[in-house]
């Protein structure tokens, strides 16, 4: 098939639109030196940030892949009006300001919170830790998680289920053989824009977990504690979080390239 | 029904256009002011702005830093009010500012929550607060409050400033950060000016000896290019005069005239 060609007013458009997002960050490549950089990955606070930043990360998509794959499932297999009430508050953290969040999450688990009291009882106090880091990117970034993972799995024809259960498969076996490698291209979508968004997260850190290098200080935190003083190591912070998260985006998009590839080998 | 509301949208745009402001007659200045001027600032404008009638203060607050990168890139602005002179240096060595006049002084505090009942009572209980906010060293306020510690640990001894340092759980991009961590009840105590300590009913103000307190000094700096220098000129010298440097004594600043 000819791919359809593009009005060239649309394409003017779109040039524009991919310029205005990509010049920024050329931008930045090209308003840093080696000097600076060399300055700003033996800065005292890149290291621990960096480290930081990658596994709060990750620890943060891995909780919202184990709770959010069976709640995309639930969302895309049940038609009730709790369901669409459930898709709609799981939305929610998408639209709010990440500083509300953050309020949100001290009026939650703070000392002064809903649970906070009780928590304190068993010792467990969570502003101010890793804990409170991976907690304010879970909220920011499952709900991207569950979105595409809900649009994956309502692509599945239910009719392919139904016949690898009369084929003898217990409706597991169906799920985890049928079901998730069909849908596992959208799950990884979702888990890498659930990655990046965690990797950037920023407002409801700030709040909740606060900014202590080599405890809570994230790149993004980093990123505005060197503003503070020298915004040529900002930029260098910058540079570095921006090619994380594009290794990110990319490695985990090229899994549903590798699962096809497995696949069709197979066949 | 077409028609009528076609009318309607007439006599809207009309009034609309009678009942905006006549540019006119009102002389603006734009005024770059570090965070901690924030309540400071406010009630200095709108007591000008009552006196002098038809000049209008317009006023962008961020941390000093920030301000300073945003003239840097050519932000168009009449005067830069610093909570760090450090920053006025900078942009009058690369010949962006000028005329650089001290306005105010300020000093630290350390502020507790109200509603918690085992906050610090006194300023050597400092040491037993579980949960010490501060600035980071890179803002002003950190700066500060590093100096604040070594003066300490000369009075105090060393012991009493390394048992803060380890119960410092955060340290806040800027000043109303740590205000508010106090002011929300997560942290035991914190670190501010004395100028964010007096304008907040949520904390009390726990006084730092004075032979170990640190002096902050607040200039202006008048931009290069600013378009309304005139005003600019009144607004800094009511700041200056008896009537300006006492609304800054109520918020809790020192007056630059004794």
């Amino acid at each position: 098939m000819k791919p359809t060609r593009t009005l060239p007013v649309g394409l003017l458009f779109g040039w524009v639109l991919l310029g205005v997002l990509v010049v920024p960050f050329v931008a930045l490549t090209v308003s840093t030196s080696p000097e600076s950089v060399r300055s700003g990955i033996t800065n005292e606070m890149f290291a621990p940030a960096l480290r930081l930043s990658l596994w709060t990360s990750f620890v943060s998509v891995v909780l919202a892949a184990i709770g959010g794959t069976p709640l995309a499932w639930w969302l895309a297999t049940t038609r009730s009006r709790a369901a669409h009430t459930v898709s709609l508050l799981v939305q929610l953290p998408i639209v709010m300001p990440p500083a509300v969040v953050g309020i949100a999450l001290l009026e939650t688990f703070g000392r002064q919170g809903v649970l906070g009291p009780a928590l304190s009882l068993f010792g467990v106090s969570i502003p101010f830790t890793a804990t409170a880091v991976v907690l304010a990117q879970v909220v920011v970034a499952a709900p991207f998680y569950v979105q595409a993972a809900s649009n994956a799995f309502r692509e599945i024809d239910p009719e392919t289920l139904r016949v690898a259960r009369t084929l003898g498969a217990t409706s597991r076996i169906a799920w985890s053989r049928v079901a998730l490698p069909i849908a596992l291209p959208g799950l990884a979508v979702g888990a890498s824009l659930a990655w990046a968004r965690a990797l950037g997260e920023f407002g409801a850190t700030l709040l909740f977990a606060g900014n202590l290098t080599g405890r809570t200080q994230t790149m993004p935190l980093a990123i505005l504690s060197a503003l503070e003083a020298d915004i040529g190591l900002a930029v260098v912070f910058s540079l570095a979080l921006a090619l994380s998260a594009l290794l990110v985006l990319g490695a985990l998009q090229l899994v549903p390239v590798a699962v096809s590839r497995r696949r069709s080998q197979r066949s | 029904m077409l028609r009528s509301s076609w009318r309607f949208g007439i006599v809207l745009g009309l009034g609309c256009l009678a009942c905006a402001p006549e540019s006119d007659d009102v002389e603006e200045i734009h005024v770059f002011a570090a965070s901690s001027l924030t309540d400071a600032l406010q009630s200095l404008a709108s007591e000008f702005e009552q006196e002098e009638e038809g000049l209008e203060v317009v006023l962008s607050f961020a941390g000093s830093q920030t301000l300073r990168v945003q003239i840097e890139q050519g932000a168009r602005a009449d005067l830069f009010a610093s909570a760090n002179p450090d920053h006025i240096d900078a942009l009058v060595a690369d010949e962006l500012v000028s005329d650089v006049q001290a306005f105010a002084f300020n000093s630290l505090a350390v502020v507790v929550p109200l509603a918690r009942s085992n906050a610090p009572e006194t300023f050597e209980g400092l040491v037993d607060a579980e949960r010490i906010v501060v600035g980071h060293p890179n803002a002003p306020i950190g700066q500060y409050t590093l100096e604040l510690l070594s003066n300490l640990e000369r009075r105090h001894g060393r012991d009493f400033v390394e048992r803060v340092r380890s119960s410092i759980v955060s340290e806040e991009t800027n000043v109303r950060l740590v205000r508010a961590k106090v002011e929300v009840g997560e942290a035991d105590a914190g670190i501010v000016y004395r100028s964010d300590a007096v304008s907040s009913s949520r904390v009390r103000a726990i006084p730092i000896p004075v032979e170990s307190n640190v002096r902050a000094e607040y200039s202006f700096a008048r931009l290069r290019d600013a378009p309304a220098s005139d005003v600019a000129t009144a607004f800094v010298a009511f700041v200056l005069s008896e009537r300006g440097q006492r609304v800054l004594e109520l918020q809790g600043f020192a007056a630059v005239r004794p």
